[in-house]
């Protein structure tokens, strides 16, 4: 057995409005091992897209507890969260957040600039090397308006894979993209995670979610098994 | 770093329009300060170009310039003793061994004539000084050699010492110019030396010496009129370098006592009571590395105020460029949110805004030190538009390079700290479900508040503007008591010219036959002083009857020795009594007319024709009868009342005076230095007219000055002119940028809120509807400003109340102008996105949502 990478246990997130309490996650409990590919999926407003933001410490939880590599991070100051994202999290965005004033290389470097003394030599070699893993080596000196979406899916996979990241997390990584990119990148994901890389995707489409080692289905906050799922989501409808 | 400068760069370059309208903002407010900063350094921070200056110390505290008799100024009050006697100098210098050595310089600098050879003689500034000033301050000369003890003794022969400007700018550079003679005031003077570039003599001002003699040639120079041994006449400041380790406290201490015994010896000031006033006499020593501080005490308090105005202005700057980020920021709040995800710290994101601030800055800054340097070449001509070799450089020193650098860091960091610290605060999960899913936008309070205070700086700045501008046209405007219109007041110098007590009276006639004939002349007058010149004399009068005044006593009067013209000329009418006439002259009662002020302070009950006065002592008290009261007019204090002045004729000398110093003082007054005249329509070519008229009488009669009377009267304002209209440029500005805030804060909230007003129109507001709720926003931001900007107004106007003229400091004129303009501009600011948002379509709204 691998060891575990994320544990979450009880895991809640209210938003509050006004005088609206919205519980986006109703106790959450999940496991991820290292060197796994978990796809998550759910309705939409199913809080998929809330859990992935608090397993990246892009969010706080409410409640509940959260252990990446056996530490507790749920409660951490910003900047401490600021250096867990940039050492251990690759993020890979549905729009691909790349900043359009910078060059391919620029982005790919940028989560790397963000890490204190890291030679701006070992930087460029980690750069190149992630870039040649996407097959975008050659599209270093362009800018991203230069490029595809499918392009651009592929430059944002080698950003977050520049800083050897524990995980990579992407939310909805095909969702701008048409099909035939969308498979790209999908097979992309599936060869970094033949290679290792422990993945957890968001994503509503069946398809893609079945290429995972594993599927979490969320419903209303809580994660249920796919007959559940099925249930629910008949009686919503019905 | 380096990569967040790249990055920054690029920045800029792709917000093109953003960029430049912050760096000329900038420039203009980094400009403004640092055109101030320039005078302030110029006049309040420099040191002289002197060896060591801080080892220089002054003797005395204030200005009370230039020759005053017994106690001066306002010594009787304060006992503070700040101008000297030769013979005090000579006493204090043997005394006070710690200053190594004690100089003496002329509290005055006069007008010369200075003539080489066959050439026409030039009306220079020259002063007396002590044989040791250039080893006091340590400097060396250019050419030839500087004044030793030597050349100031009794017998020595009559050197000068010309300055470098004076050379370079009158004499071509000419090398030979050392060792040449050369005429003062027709004497005969060997040019010995030449001072080094830049030096401008012991103090800033605008009219520096081009010229220096020693003390010892005073009664060369100027004969039975001289003042260098008169014991109760001080004229002199003295500075010295004070010996390393010296106490200074102790010395001043000791200076003063040898003072007070130096006055016990003084019949003069020991008479009338003046003993008891002589234990509080004391001096008060200063640093005088800056050199005499004049211009400084003059001055200070006003560019004081200029500073803390420009001050505003950059604060404003800041707020509104503050602002521009502000909106930027929130327009990148998407790519933050993305480099927050990938682990960017708050340190980073802090960095990266702050290094885009601070470059834009420190372009503006560069591009301000432009502004800077046309704003100084302005203010300096607007502060001193009589100045000839003035020692300020509208150029900037390196003191206003790195203070103009230091402001652009500080700006850069002040309005970049705003937008930085609220972008460290991005939220990284916006990363993933995008900004436009945001529901808190940080920036709207914050942009609110910064228009609040733009605001709020405006109605100061405005406010602060109306009041000077009203105290200058106050102060302008203001009866005089004069008639300027068509009149010319013409400064010369007869002694330069070689005239004396001889032939002084058929000069005068001269000058009244040929002037008269001139075509359109009205009236011609002969003065010692005309008004408001800037420089007078005043006596201690003794009503007959009446006891010796004590020290301290109000009993002085301005006077002035007048041509029989001289009133017509100024336009001023006898409203008692009679005028002079042709028979007041030597050896005919003496007479006098008076000003209403005069009788009012010295004859209040009666009639004062026929009422007889003296000066100086109660055997004199007799000496002059009143034969006329003219109507008062202003002589020389623009601000206060009208002072006592009394007038006596030109061709009339005194001749019972039997104390030497009176005998002198009597003569001195003879010697007329202005001519007024008053044409009976306007005169298109004065200028050659006069200087042909007065050279067709002798060639060697220089023109000092010439100018309509009108311009004498305004030169007494060029410094509330200055204030006057650089806080009017300040508060325009204010206004400017204040009303651009608010627009672009409009602007950006009615983009930000377009959807919602689509809604809103969708639901049934009016046009009218929206154009009231956007007005609303607009209106309210304004109220807030001004209820925090007129309280604020009014204390600014409590601070400037001293440079403020019949201006009270909560004038309702200037607070509710200020607020109508700022309400003015304020409402068009935001009727224009108002408007904007009232076209809104409300379908392509909800469509863009």
């Amino acid at each position: 057995m691998s060891e575990t990478l994320i544990e979450i246990d009880d895991l809640k997130k209210v938003f509050y409005t006004d005088e609206v309490e919205t519980h986006a996650l109703a106790g959450v409990h999940l496991t991820i091992r290292r060197g796994e590919y978990v796809a998550m999926s759910g309705p939409s407003g199913c809080g998929k897209s809330t859990l992935l933001s608090i397993l990246g410490l892009l969010d706080t939880p409410t409640g509940g507890r959260y252990l990446l590599n056996e530490k507790p991070v749920e409660n951490l100051s910003f900047g401490e969260r600021s250096r867990i994202r940039n050492q251990e999290i690759g993020f890979i965005f549905q729009s691909f957040n790349l900043i359009g004033d910078l060059s391919v290389e620029e982005n790919v470097e940028l989560p790397l600039t963000y890490r204190a003394g890291m030679p701006s030599a070992e930087r460029k070699k980690r750069v190149k090397e992630a870039l040649e893993r996407v097959n975008m080596g050659h599209r270093m000196r362009h800018y991203p308006a230069q490029l595809s979406g499918g392009q651009q899916q592929r430059v944002a996979v080698a950003r977050a894979l520049a800083g050897s990241p524990s995980i990579l997390l992407a939310d909805e990584p095909t969702g701008n993209l048409d099909s035939k990119n969308g498979e790209a990148v999908m097979h992309l994901l599936a060869d970094l995670h033949k290679e290792g890389s422990t993945i957890c995707m968001v994503t509503h489409d069946s398809r893609f979610a079945r290429q995972a080692q594993r599927e979490v289905h969320l419903f209303d906050g809580k994660v249920v098994s796919e007959t559940e799922l099925k249930k629910l989501t008949e009686e919503q409808e019905g | 770093m380096l990569k967040d400068l790249r990055y920054a760069v690029r920045q800029l370059r792709k917000s093109p329009g953003f960029t430049l309208t912050v760096i000329l903002t900038l420039a203009l407010g980094i400009g403004a300060n640092t055109a101030i900063f320039t005078l302030v350094q110029s006049i309040l921070l420099r040191s002289l170009p002197v060896v060591n200056p801080a080892q220089l110390y002054r003797i005395g505290d204030n200005d009370d310039c230039c020759v005053n008799g017994g106690f001066p100024g306002g010594a009787t009050d304060t006992g503070d003793m700040t101008i000297f006697s030769y013979d005090l100098y000579k006493h204090l210098r043997a005394s006070a061994p710690e200053f190594e050595p004690m100089a003496a310089v002329q509290a005055g600098i006069w007008d010369w004539s200075l003539r080489r050879g066959n050439e026409q003689a030039k009306s220079v500034k020259g002063e007396f000084v002590s044989g040791n000033l250039f080893q006091a301050l340590g400097i060396r000369p250019f050419a030839g050699r500087l004044f030793t003890d030597s050349d100031d003794r009794t017998g020595a022969a009559p050197a000068l010492v010309m300055s470098y400007k004076t050379w370079q700018g009158e004499y071509a550079s000419d090398p030979s110019i050392v060792g040449s003679t050369i005429y003062l005031q027709t004497k005969p003077f060997t040019v010995i030396g030449v001072t080094p570039p830049g030096f401008f003599g012991d103090r800033v001002t605008d009219s520096p010496p081009d010229v220096w003699m020693p003390l010892h040639t005073e009664p060369y120079v100027r004969g039975d009129i001289s003042i260098l041994h008169q014991h109760n006449l001080h004229w002199l400041y003295l500075l010295g370098r004070v010996r390393p380790g010296t106490s200074i406290p102790a010395l001043q201490a000791r200076v003063s006592a040898a003072m007070r015994q130096w006055m016990m010896t003084e019949p003069t000031l020991t008479a009338n009571g003046g003993a008891g006033l002589i234990p509080k006499m004391h001096v008060v020593l200063t640093p005088a590395g800056g050199g005499i501080q004049n211009l400084q005490q003059q001055t200070g308090k006003g560019l004081k105020l200029l500073m803390m105005l420009s001050l505003l202005v950059l604060l404003i700057t800041c707020a509104n460029i503050a602002n521009l980020m502000l909106v930027r920021t929130t327009t990148r709040r998407a790519e933050i949110a993305v480099r927050v995800a990938l682990g960017a710290g708050r340190r980073w994101i802090i960095r990266q805004i702050l290094t885009e601030s601070v470059l834009l800055s420190l372009v503006g800054g560069a591009m301000g030190l432009v502004v800077a340097f046309a704003g100084s070449q302005m203010i300096l001509a607007l502060a001193f538009p009589d100045a000839r070799n003035l020692p300020i450089s509208a150029s900037p020193s390196l003191p206003v390079l790195g203070f103009a650098f230091l402001v652009s860091l500080l700006t850069g960091v002040l309005f970049g700290l705003g937008p930085a610290w609220l972008s460290s605060h991005a939220q990284p999960a916006e990363a993933l479900r995008g900004v436009n899913r945001a529901t808190h936008d940080r920036s709207a309070l914050p942009q609110k508040v910064l228009v609040v205070l733009q605001a709020a700086l405006s109605v100061v700045l405005l406010a602060g503007a109306v009041m000077t501008t009203r105290s200058l046209m106050n102060l302008e405007k203001q009866n005089f008591g004069v008639v300027t219109a068509d009149r010319y007041v013409l400064h010369f110098d007869p002694a330069g010219a070689g005239y004396t007590q001889e032939n002084f009276q058929s000069l005068y006639r001269e000058i009244e036959q040929r002037f008269s004939a001139l075509p359109g002349m009205e009236h011609v007058g002969l003065a010692t002083y005309s008004p408001l010149e800037g420089d007078n004399w005043g006596e201690c009068v003794i009503q007959q009857g009446h006891p010796a005044p004590r020290p301290g006593d109000d009993c002085f009067s301005t006077w002035d020795r007048v041509s029989t013209g001289f009133l017509d000329s100024i336009g001023v009418p006898i409203v008692q009594g009679r005028n002079f006439n042709e028979q007041d002259v030597t050896g005919a009662p003496q007479v006098v007319v008076v000003n209403q002020a005069f009788v009012k302070r010295f004859f209040p009950k009666g009639n004062p024709i026929g009422q007889h006065f003296g000066i100086d002592d109660v055997k004199y008290s007799g000496a002059f009868e009143i034969v006329g009261v003219f109507r008062d007019f202003k002589m020389n204090d623009l601000r206060g009342e009208v002072h006592p002045v009394y007038l006596r004729p030109l061709r009339q000398m005194f001749t019972g005076y039997t104390d030497a110093n009176d005998i002198s003082a009597e003569s001195s007054s003879m010697n007329v230095n202005a001519i007024l005249l008053e044409f009976n329509r306007p005169q298109a070519n004065v200028d050659t007219l006069a200087r042909r008229t007065l050279q067709g009488i002798n060639p060697n009669l220089t023109v000092r000055d010439l100018r309509s009377f009108g311009s004498q009267v305004a030169g007494n304002f060029d410094q509330e002119r200055l204030i006057a209209r650089l806080s009017a440029l300040f508060g325009v500005l204010a206004l400017l940028l204040a009303s651009v805030g608010l627009y672009g804060v409009m602007s950006y909230l009615v983009a930000q809120r377009t959807s919602e007003i689509g809604i809103r129109m969708a639901l049934g507001a009016t046009r009218t509807n929206v154009v009231r709720l956007v007005m609303a926003g607009a209106l309210a931001q304004l109220a807030v400003g001004l209820a925090i900007g007129i309280p604020a107004a009014w204390l600014a106007g409590r601070l400037m109340a001293e440079q403020l003229y019949n201006v009270s400091a909560a004038d309702p004129v200037a607070l509710v102008s200020a607020t109508a303009a700022l309400t003015l501009c304020a409402a068009l600011a935001g009727f224009l996105p108002a408007r904007r948002a009232a076209s809104v379509d409300p379908m392509q709204a909800l469509r863009t949502e």
